[in-house]
C-alpha cells in the first residue's frame, strides 16, 4: 500500500500497530506464565502475572486514546478506517485475554498444593493449545494474513473439544472423591478461562477477516463446547 | 470499470443517465466513455482529483457546455429515457428541468425576491399573489425563508455567503426542476453554512434527483446514497456510498479516498 500524502498519518497508524504488537506480546507471556503458575502452583509467578496485567490495561487505554484521536484528526476512510476500528476491537479482546490469564494465575493461591500430574496434564495441554492459537492469531494480525487467521478461527473447535473432555474428566474426579471438589472446581474455572481465551482469538480472527475483506464473516463457526447443555445426572 | 452492483441497486429507477459518454474541449478528451446513472430521489456524489472530469460530467448533464464554442459530447445522456444531447432538444426547457448550483454563489444583482422571480418569469406568467407564493415556497424549500422574509427587497448580494448559496438553491427550486446538479456547493462556505446546505440536500432529495461534485470526502459520505469515483476522465468505480468509502473495490479509489498517491 502506498504511503499517505500526510506522513504523520502513516506514523499514527504505525504507532497504533506497534502498541498492539507490544500488547499482544505481553498477553502471550502472561498466558504462558499463568498456566505455569497454576499447574506448578508457583505463587511468585502468579503474583507476577497479576501485577503484569496492569500494563495490558494501560496499553489498551493508550491504544483507544490514540485511535480516537486519529479518527478525529484524519477522518480515515476505507482500509484506514477499518484498520483503526479493528485496532480498538483487537485491543479490547487482548485486554480480556489478559484478564482471563490473570484470573487463571490467581487460582494458584486457591489450590492447596502442586497438582498431581494426572490433573495438570489436561490443563497443560489445553494451555499450550490456547497459546498456539494466540501466537498464531497475533502473527496473522501483524502480517494481515487472512488465511492463517481463518485456520485459527476453525481450530477453536479443537480447544472446545479439549475443554469438554477436561470437564468430563474433572467431573469424574469429583464424583470419585468429594474432597477433590474444591480443587477441581478451580481447575475447571481455569480450563474455562482458556476456553474463553480461544473465543477471543476467534474474535480477533473475525476482525482480521473484516480488515482484509471489508465485510463481516457470514459463515457460522463450528462449535464443540457442549458443556452448557450437558445433563449432569446422565 | 468494476460494476457488479447488487441487483437491488440496479433495480432502482434511473432519472438521468450518461451512457458511453465522451467529451472534448477542442482536441483534448476530458471524459472517456463514462456510464453513470443518477437514481431517482437519490443523491449521487462524484469525487476525484482536480481535472478528473467530474465538473465536466455535470456540465454535460444540462448541456451548459453548449454556451462555449469547440466543446462537444459523444455518446448518450438521457433524462427520463429521452436524449439530452439531441440537437433538437429545447435547451431552456432542459435547463429548467436540470438545475445547477455552482461553487461560488452567483446571486443576480437584484432583490432577494427578484432573484427567485426572475427564473420563474422566464417560464411562466404568474399573478402577483401566485408569484409571492412561489417565491415563499422556494425560499422555504431552500431553508432561507425565516432569515429573509422581512427583507425581500434587499439586494441578494447583501446576504452572507451561505445565505447566497441557499438563495441560488431557492432559485433552482423555484422553477420546479427534476434534477439538481451541485458543483462543489460548499467549498466557499463556513462549516455552519455547509451543515445547513447538507441538511437541505437531504430534504431536497425527497422531491428531486441530485448529483453533487465535491472535494470533501466526508461530505460525500454524509450526503450521498451513491458515489462515483473519477480519474483521468474515466469513471473508475461506481457504487453505494457506504461501500465505496468502507471497502472500495478498485485500488485507485482506495488510494484516493484514503489520502495516498494514486
Amino acid at each position: 500500500m502506498a504511503d499517505h500524502i500526510t506522513k504523520a498519518y502513516d506514523q499514527d497508524i504505525a504507532q497504533l500497530k506497534a502498541m498492539l504488537a507490544e500488547m499482544g506480546g505481553i498477553a502471550e507471556e502472561q498466558l504462558n506464565n499463568a498456566i505455569l503458575a497454576l499447574t506448578k502452583r508457583d505463587l511468585t509467578l502468579a503474583d507476577q502475572v497479576i501485577e503484569g496485567d496492569k500494563k495490558i490495561d494501560e496499553l489498551e487505554r493508550q491504544i483507544e486514546e490514540k485511535a480516537i484521536l486519529t479518527i478525529a484528526k484524519r477522518q480515515p476512510l476505507a482500509l484506514d478506517l477499518r484498520e483503526i476500528v479493528v485496532s480498538i476491537r483487537v485491543a479490547s479482546d487482548i485486554e480480556r485475554i489478559g484478564d482471563l490469564a490473570k484470573n487463571t494465575a490467581k487460582r494458584a493461591h486457591a489450590i492447596p498444593e502442586a497438582l498431581p500430574r494426572k490433573l495438570s496434564m489436561g490443563l497443560t495441554r489445553m494451555g499450550s493449545m490456547a497459546q498456539t492459537q494466540l501466537n498464531d492469531i497475533l502473527d496473522a494480525f501483524i502480517r494481515k494474513d487472512g488465511e492463517k487467521a481463518m485456520t485459527v478461527w476453525r481450530s477453536d473447535e479443537d480447544l472446545d473439544a479439549l475443554f469438554n473432555s477436561i470437564f468430563r474428566e474433572l467431573l469424574t474426579y469429583m464424583m470419585e472423591d468429594p474432597r477433590n471438589i474444591s480443587l477441581c472446581t478451580h481447575l475447571l474455572f481455569g480450563a474455562k478461562n482458556l476456553e474463553r481465551i480461544g473465543d477471543h482469538t476467534t474474535n480477533i480472527a473475525e476482525n482480521i477477516y473484516f480488515l482484509i475483506h471489508g465485510k463481516t464473516i457470514t459463515e457460522g463457526r463450528p462449535k464443540k463446547d457442549v458443556t452448557a447443555m450437558m445433563n449432569l445426572t446422565e | 470499470m468494476t460494476n457488479d452492483l447488487p441487483a437491488k441497486t440496479n433495480a432502482l429507477p434511473t432519472k438521468m443517465e450518461a451512457h458511453n459518454l465522451s467529451f472534448f474541449y477542442g482536441g483534448s478528451k476530458a471524459l472517456n466513455n463514462v456510464t453513470l446513472p443518477l437514481h431517482q430521489n437519490k443523491v449521487t456524489s462524484i469525487i476525484g482529483p482536480s481535472g478528473c472530469g467530474k465538473s465536466t460530467l455535470l456540465r454535460v448533464f444540462n448541456r451548459i457546455y453548449d454556451l462555449y464554442p469547440n466543446q462537444r459530447a459523444e455518446g448518450e445522456v438521457t433524462l427520463n429515457g429521452n436524449s439530452v444531447l439531441d440537437p433538437s432538444v429545447d435547451l431552456n426547457m432542459l435547463r429548467a428541468k436540470v438545475g445547477m448550483v455552482f461553487q461560488k454563489p452567483t446571486p443576480f444583482p437584484l432583490s432577494i425576491y427578484d432573484n427567485i422571480a426572475f427564473g420563474i418569469r422566464l417560464y411562466e406568467r404568474l399573478k402577483k399573489p401566485e408569484m409571492d407564493d412561489r417565491v415563499e415556497t422556494a425560499l422555504k424549500g431552500a431553508a432561507l425563508w425565516n432569515e429573509v422574509k422581512d427583507k425581500l427587497n434587499a439586494s441578494g448580494a447583501s446576504l452572507s455567503g451561505g445565505q447566497q448559496q441557499r438563495l441560488c438553491i431557492a432559485r433552482s427550486v423555484a422553477i420546479k426542476p427534476e434534477v439538481i446538479l451541485f458543483d462543489e456547493p460548499c467549498s466557499a462556505l463556513d462549516p455552519i453554512s455547509t451543515a445547513r446546505i447538507e441538511e437541505l440536500i437531504d430534504e431536497l432529495k425527497q422531491t428531486y434527483t441530485i448529483a453533487i461534485v465535491t472535494h470533501n470526502m466526508q461530505q460525500a459520505v454524509r450526503v450521498s446514497d451513491f458515489t462515483g469515483f473519477m480519474y483521468l476522465g474515466e469513471l473508475v468505480e461506481f457504487g453505494e456510498t457506504s461501500e465505496i468509502f468502507t471497502a472500495p473495490r478498485d485500488k485507485r479509489t482506495q488510494n484516493y479516498i484514503t489520502g495516498r498517491f494514486g
